[in-house]
């Protein structure tokens, strides 16, 4: 019997993809499924906002309004993302999971093992690079975050598919507007993407079976592709509703 | 009155600290960035708790809250937003040297 769920959502609104990932980590903490590995995307494109972050320190909001981005505040700590050419994964298993055990870098190592597994289906050589990244000739691919909650571990990670740094800073806030230039220089020097690496454009649905793949053998086994139960839907569509697409929540700090 | 700071401490991720003090008492803090900490209503209590102890002993107790909960952090030391206190308060004072 497969230890693992595996599930592909596709691509759906913030508020939703952040609302299943945590009706996944209920289920998961319940007993109601077994641990869970979730591919997925996002439509519209969206950025999202570490738990500790300040959606207006971080966010251009007008501007996201304007373009139609989504934004939407993460239940995980680290920086701003924008969510646009990538795959997303989520990862939930029980604490007493072999993936969550021990310390916090050695449980992101551990999982982060199926994204550099995945990457090398795809032919991309990476490494992980704690705390939370994994990079591939030294460029960053790969953020990570973790959250730890009602007995589980819920970690979710982007895979930069394509990078464009001008799209990213038209909708992040830079500390220093005259930085802005140079801000983007930075990430040219220090974010790299599948597309980049391989020299031709990788979408999403030649990444998802490279991941299902990598995962796979860095987990020991998947089960079949299957859909969140209607439970989870539901559950998910409630918070997505109640709490994600809130104000009281995306501003919440 | 009221103060911000934001920078890089040593080591940490970027960290942005918004005050609101009285009399030397914490009124409001805010204190936001791109670190981790778990667990994370954890963090939100110990922030809260901040409110009506001294600004001069926001790193001892930030670190004494923290602890309490069982919070850890990574990518944030209850000392880098002491550090960033000061700095807030250096600048008021310096800007309104009547004032404390």
């Amino acid at each position: 019997m497969a230890e693992f769920r595996f599930l592909e959502t596709g691509a759906n609104p913030a508020a939703f993809n952040m609302g299943l990932d945590e009706a996944i980590l209920e289920s998961v903490a319940s007993r109601a499924e077994l641990p869970t590995l979730r591919l997925y995307a996002w439509k519209p494109r969206a950025v999202s906002v570490g738990y500790f972050q300040g959606a207006r320190d971080e966010v251009d909001l007008a501007r996201c309004a304007a373009l139609g981005v989504d934004v939407v505040r993460r239940l995980t700590g680290g920086g701003a993302v924008f969510h646009a050419d990538e795959l997303t994964y989520s990862i939930v298993v029980p604490d007493s999971h072999p993936l969550a055990r021990g310390e916090i870098l050695e449980s992101y190592r551990s999982i982060c093992a199926g994204v550099i597994a995945g990457l090398a289906e795809l032919g991309v050589p990476s490494e992980f690079a704690p705390l939370n990244d994994i990079v591939s000739g030294g460029k960053k691919l790969s953020g990570n975050a973790q959250t730890r909650r009602r007995g589980c571990v819920l970690q979710h990670g982007t895979v930069l598919l394509g990078v464009d740094p001008e799209a990213m800073f038209s909708v992040l806030l830079v500390p220093n507007e005259k930085l802005k230039g140079k801000l983007i220089e930075d990430v040219k020097a220090r974010v790299s993407s599948v597309s980049d690496i391989l020299g031709r454009i990788v979408g999403y649905g030649e990444a998802v079976p490279a991941f299902f793949r990598g995962f796979s053998s860095a987990l020991g086994g998947l089960g079949p592709l299957s859909l969140p139960s209607d439970a989870e839907m539901a559950r998910a569509r409630v918070l997505a509703a109640e709490r994600f697409a809130s104000a009281d929540w995306t501003f919440k700090r | 009155m009221t103060g911000s700071y934001i920078g890089k401490p040593e080591g940490g991720k970027l960290l942005r600290l918004t005050l609101d003090w009285q009399d030397g008492l914490i009124a409001r803090a805010s204190i936001r960035g791109d670190f981790f900490a778990h667990p994370e209503e954890g963090f939100d209590e110990a922030e809260a708790a901040l409110v009506g102890a001294p600004v001069a002993e926001i790193g001892a107790s930030f670190a004494r809250e923290l602890a309490a909960r069982g919070v850890k952090l990574f990518g944030l030391a209850p000392e880098s937003v002491a550090v960033a206190a000061y700095d807030i308060l250096a600048r008021a004072k310096a800007e309104k040297p009547e004032e404390r």
